[in-house]
């Protein structure tokens, strides 16, 4: 299938200048990405390993010093690439001096809505991230989590098909990060393309189609999750051919036995174990 | 949060605009919103002491006199209070967009660089619209109360009433004369240029204090400039060198003498209309070459 992915990232590099000296920091270091139609697709890596930066430079925000970014086949930095694209920053900072629902409207009326459609949208966006109660409280009085679930109804605001969200629970309750985890899952089922990045590991595990994972600037690995976390050195039983009968014995054995087939199904490690496995050797080459 | 509400209703696709007044505009209300609620508007209650303040001595004089006085101190106040909102409240808008990085969410929207400034700058022109007009009503408003104080007085004095009606004459003439409102205007434009160079500098900038500094460098450059122009002229021959220094400067720093004309309008001389549309026209050329700079410095500025 030779589709044109939603988002394309082609051998970008990116030094950021210390200023006063001769160095720079290598921030994003060749690195090629693509994300296909329809996936969330979750980037990883310690603290400063560039996924903040990636994003930006599929956004067009930053530009590479070398190498492209493109948008369903769109240069990055053409401005009307960013039609298509909704963007959650880390942190998110908004003007401290808007209420929730100003800001909303500021960002709906940058994106071209007006009038009725534009109160519409801003209720309904408002409602979506579950802050109607807040909608005319200045900013500069919400908490870490409530400009986290503005940050995430400023980035529906165009409803976009791709959708970027840098770590979208930080800061996030337990039960609000259950919510946005649910409206990937929306997005996704809407089509919409996806790609976050967290230090969360298990939901990532839980929303993601596909993970790649950063270190140093460089993606040292990717693929479908699956793929990734299928089984590692672990000892099971694995059973090949006369799949259901076979089951079915197994079972009945064990039941004999007074146990309980809990589960029947691939065996996994879990992300963390192979997140650290992977990012742990370069992590330890940079700090010496 | 209620997932429940699907986001795939059809959505009309409008091509993407290079110019959009929409976007500019809403930028603009924006930063006006943010100025009024950094509470910028309290120096009002500052120029309002200083009208008060300065028609409370205004009984002494004749009429003449204290019609030239209150339009002395009133321009004159108007004239600084504009200026130092234009560098002030322009200084740090830019800085303070990249620092909070609400710049990133802005244009990480369909939003190109130069709606973005365009945007800024008009929303300071908004401010500074907004602020020289209730300046100018409350300064309109006082000196009308004095002339039909003075008015009353007169009728007092004279008992012919053709003594009268010449005497009321002549203190409406005084009170509002023809050159104010071009003199109003005329400061407008003026704290137009410096917001706009003051726009200029904090986009390359390294700090709000650089940019302040700096603005009201070019704003005494901008005054001393033309004298030291005609004085360079005046004393024989320029070699090349000479010249396209002085025409650099030119350029670079707006001839803020030819305001001076507002010195006239507090004396009560008319300000002839060609007059203004040649300050008018030079004042917009020096805005759209600060505006033009600003768009090419801020095109290619790593956020
Ligand atoms: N504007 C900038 N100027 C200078 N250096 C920068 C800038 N932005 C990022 N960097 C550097 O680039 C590297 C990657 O930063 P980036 O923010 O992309 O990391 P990250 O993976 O998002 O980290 P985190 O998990 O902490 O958010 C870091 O070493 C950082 O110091
Ligand atoms: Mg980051």
């Amino acid at each position: 299938m030779d589709e044109t992915p939603a988002i394309s990232l082609k051998n970008v590099t990116k030094r950021f200048p210390i200023p006063f000296r001769r160095k720079a920091v290598l921030a994003v270091d060749n690195l090629s990405l693509d994300v296909p139609v329809g996936q969330v697709y979750g980037l990883l890596g310690p603290n400063g390993s560039g996924k903040s930066t990636t994003f930006k430079v599929a956004l067009g925000l930053v530009t590479p010093d070398s190498g492209d970014a493109f948008l369903f086949g769109k240069p990055s930095r053409d401005v009307a690439s960013r039609e298509e694209v909704g963007f959650l920053p880390e942190n998110p900072y908004f003007h401290k001096f808007l209420t929730g629902a100003e800001t909303l409207r500021f960002f709906c009326r940058l994106c071209g809505l007006s009038g009725a459609k534009l109160t519409s949208r801003v209720k309904d966006l408002l409602h979506l991230v579950g802050l109607d109660y807040a909608a005319d409280r200045r900013l500069s009085g919400y908490s870490k989590g409530m400009l986290q679930r503005i940050g995430l109804a400023q980035a529906l605001v165009q409803e976009p098909r791709i959708v970027i969200l840098d770590e979208p629970t930080a800061g996030v309750d337990p039960a609000g990060s259950r919510e946005i985890k649910n409206l990937i899952f929306q997005l996704k089922e809407d089509g919409k393309t996806v790609l976050l990045c967290s230090h969360l590991l298990t939901q990532v595990q839980e929303v993601c189609d596909r993970i790649g994972i950063m270190a140093a600037g460089r993606l040292v690995e990717e693929g479908a999750l699956d793929d990734l976390i299928g089984l590692r050195d672990q000892i099971e039983i694995r059973v090949s051919g006369g799949q259901t009968e076979l089951l079915q014995k197994i079972e009945a054995l064990v039941t004999a036995e007074g146990g309980k087939v809990l589960s029947i199904g691939r065996p996994r490690t879990t992300l963390e174990d192979h997140f650290l496995e992977v990012t742990g050797a370069l992590s330890e080459r940079r700090s010496n | 949060m209620t997932a429940s509400e699907p986001f795939n209703q059809a959505k009309d696709v409008t091509p993407h605009k290079r110019f959009s007044s929409g976007r500019i505009l809403a930028i603009a209300s924006n930063t006006l919103t943010e100025l009024t609620r950094t509470k910028v508007f309290y120096f009002l209650f500052i120029f309002g002491l200083v009208l008060l303040g300065s028609s409370m001595l205004s009984n002494n004089f004749s009429f003449g006199e204290e019609f030239q006085m209150l339009k002395d101190v009133a321009l004159g106040a108007i004239g600084i209070f504009s200026t130092l909102l234009a560098i002030l409240s322009t200084a740090m808008l830019l800085p303070r967009d990249i620092e909070d990085r609400t710049l990133y969410t802005i244009l990480a929207k369909p939003v190109p660089r130069h709606d973005y400034i365009l945007g800024k700058l008009l929303g300071v022109f908004y401010l500074l619209f907004i602020s020289i007009a209730v300046m100018s009503v409350l300064f309109i408003i006082l000196l009308a109360h004095r002339e039909g104080i003075r008015i009353g007085q007169a009728a007092l004095m004279y008992e012919n009433p053709d003594d009268l009606v010449a005497a009321q004459n002549q203190i409406r003439a005084a009170a509002f004369t023809p050159g104010l409102w071009a003199g109003l205007f005329l400061i407008l434009l003026r704290a137009c240029i410096l917001a706009a160079v003051t726009l200029l500098l904090s986009s390359f900038a390294t700090s709000n204090l650089f940019t302040i500094v700096m603005a009201f460098t070019v704003y005494l450059i901008g005054h001393i400039q033309s004298i030291a122009r005609q004085y360079w002229l005046e004393s024989g021959d320029l070699n090349a060198f000479q010249k396209v220094f002085l025409s650099i400067t030119a350029i670079i720093f707006p001839d803020l003498q030819m305001f001076n004309i507002v010195d006239e309008v507090v004396v009560g001389r008319a300000v002839p209309w060609f007059l203004v549309i040649k300050v008018f026209g030079l004042g917009t050329m020096y805005i759209l070459i600060y505006l033009g700079a600003t768009l090419a410095l801020f095109r290619s500025k790593e956020l």
